[in-house]
């Protein structure tokens, strides 16, 4: 509690910058895309291309003195190309290389050894040719086949959006109970025993929302609120806002007047007179 | 870097079985760079932001390249025969490489999960599933089933044919096979006799004593005096030739002939 007090006070009369989820098309997306966004961009991945070190504490050979042990990641580079692939966690590294001590450092890049291969996934029956690094092999051999692997690794590690759609589909897959073994009752089963676990950590709305980008995301909330909204012309509407209005001034034509436009019981040949652009028309 | 980390990941951890299945992976796999600063960026109060990296925290050193290193054997178990490795229900320790790729992409294995290990106990104590008696039969049958053995006897004593005769040459040209596992066609060959001189017959040669392959033959005769002895003809199993008893001609035609890849001819 006290810490709270105290952070709260430390962020008196400090102008808080609008977040992502707090203004635009971002603030109206569900919590559950905000959940994943989180697990995505905003937990640290594992450590591919360091060693941390472990412990609080450690203390100088020489000196004994005791320093606290802060594992500070370096900063990786990830290419757009990257999401069309599988690099198992893996990155781009710039920086520099200090090759003598009396040389100046040059800059250089680390880049993942890729190469095509394929992968196979269980749930969905497919086989998928892509790029990927030793290091994915490595770890779909390591958790016992790709959807294993898929599945059990969070959204920061699996970084590309390839994985991460792969990771909706297979759980959309699992959630359908595996439409693809339609005529195999006895392999369904066996993949939900196998795979169900995985199911329990989400919920239906979640798998709907996982793995998608910002933008991606955005678009498909605008498109989802536009499909909500009934299209009504302006005119049908404003000409139930003046029957209205005529009512409420008891005007005995309007009272026999219906709100709707095509039950008017005006004459039809009045009234295609001021359509100009109808289609029917008669000479 | 991180800030909302603490927070992230406790709400994941409590409500998710992410992070906590990690109970199949035993240790951190890399197959990549891993590098490290060469100088270590300044330490940052307890509870702010660590402190903005300057251009000599991006100087780094190479720990080690794990793409050069030799990576581990996998287990995998055979759902199937497969040539020179085993009967299904086997459990093999393969290359990573080869097992992915050859094994268990195209389905002729599994992994050596504890599911799996508990599903494929029973195969391999089926003795009536097992195909062949060793993972090298089959190549063995293939190998033995192409050549054609050269089987040189004496042009000036008289002699029966007999196992060991065989034995011998398949010796020289590089099988140990056994007196017991060769078994002559009934009718006996006898000589010295210039008129099966290049003829061919057969042998049967037993593996493991359960698998069974014909062996094309073809007789040669030979003598200790220089000037009796008959030319040798380079690549002789490529010039048709009868068999020594027409009973052998079924037997014959059914096996492939030795075919030389780099002769030629012209």
């Amino acid at each position: 509690m006290a810490s709270n007090a105290v952070q709260s006070v430390k962020k008196l009369g400090v102008f808080e910058r609008k977040g992502l989820f707090d203004k635009g098309v971002g603030a109206l997306l569900p919590e559950a895309y905000k959940k994943f966004y989180k697990e995505w961009k905003l937990t640290e991945p594992t450590a591919v291309h360091y060693i941390p070190e472990v412990g609080k504490w450690k203390r100088d050979d020489l000196t004994g003195e005791a320093v606290p042990i802060q594992n500070i990641p370096l900063p990786l580079l990830y290419p757009k190309e990257h999401n069309r692939q599988l690099w198992g966690g893996e990155a781009v590294i710039q920086g520099f290389q200090l090759r003598d001590k009396h040389r100046r450092r040059v800059p250089h890049f680390w880049f993942p050894v890729l190469k095509r291969s394929v992968v196979y996934s269980e749930v969905l029956n497919k086989f998928f040719s892509v790029i990927v690094t030793d290091r994915t092999i490595q770890l779909i051999n390591a958790n016992y086949g790709f959807d294993h692997y898929i599945l059990k690794t969070p959204a920061c590690d699996l970084k590309s959006l390839l994985a991460l759609g792969l990771k909706r589909k297979i759980l959309k897959e699992l959630e359908a109970g595996c439409p693809s073994y339609k005529d195999d009752p006895v392999i369904q089963s066996q993949l939900a025993e196998k795979y169900n676990k995985y199911l329990e950590a989400y919920t239906s709305d979640e798998i709907d929302w996982y793995g998608f980008s910002f933008t991606e995301a955005c678009n498909r909330i605008k498109k989802q609120m536009e499909e909500g909204q009934q299209k009504i012309a302006f005119k049908h509407m404003y000409r139930a806002e003046l029957i209205d209005k005529l009512r409420a001034a008891k005007l005995e034509e309007a009272m026999g007047q219906s709100l709707k436009s095509n039950e008017s019981g005006l004459d039809p040949t009045w009234l295609r007179k001021m359509i100009p652009f109808s289609k029917k028309k008669e000479t | 870097m991180w800030k909302t980390v603490p927070f992230v990941t406790k709400s994941i951890s409590s409500s998710s079985i992410l992070l906590a299945a990690s109970s199949l992976i035993q240790q951190q796999i890399r197959t990549t760079y891993i590098l490290k600063r060469k100088f270590p960026p300044q330490l940052h109060k307890k509870g702010s932001p660590p402190k903005k990296l300057r251009s000599r925290h991006y100087i780094y050193d190479l720990v080690e390249d794990t793409n050069t290193k030799k990576q581990e054997d996998i287990d995998v178990i055979l759902t199937t025969f497969v040539e020179g490795l085993g009967n299904s229900g086997e459990k093999i320790k393969v290359k990573p490489q080869f097992a992915y790729n050859s094994l268990l992409l195209p389905g002729l294995a599994v992994y050596a999960c504890p599911e799996n290990l508990e599903k494929y106990k029973d195969t391999l104590c089926n003795k009536e599933s097992v195909e062949y008696s060793s993972p090298n039969a089959l190549p063995t049958i293939k190998t033995l089933s192409r050549i054609t053995l050269s089987v040189v006897m004496n042009k000036d004593h008289p002699w029966v044919l007999k196992p060991w005769h065989v034995k011998t040459s398949f010796r020289k040209s590089g099988y140990v096979v056994p007196d017991d596992a060769i078994t002559l066609p009934e009718k006996p060959i006898t000589g010295p006799d210039m008129g099966l001189e290049n003829k061919e017959f057969y042998v049967t040669v037993t593996i493991n004593n359960k698998e069974k392959v014909n062996v094309r033959c073809r007789l040669h005769h030979w003598s200790t005096d220089i000037i009796d002895r008959i030319p040798y003809t380079p690549y002789f199993w490529e010039e048709d030739t009868e068999p020594i008893y027409p009973e052998f001609k079924e037997v014959l035609e059914t096996l492939p002939k030795k075919v030389t890849k780099s002769v030629n001819k012209n």
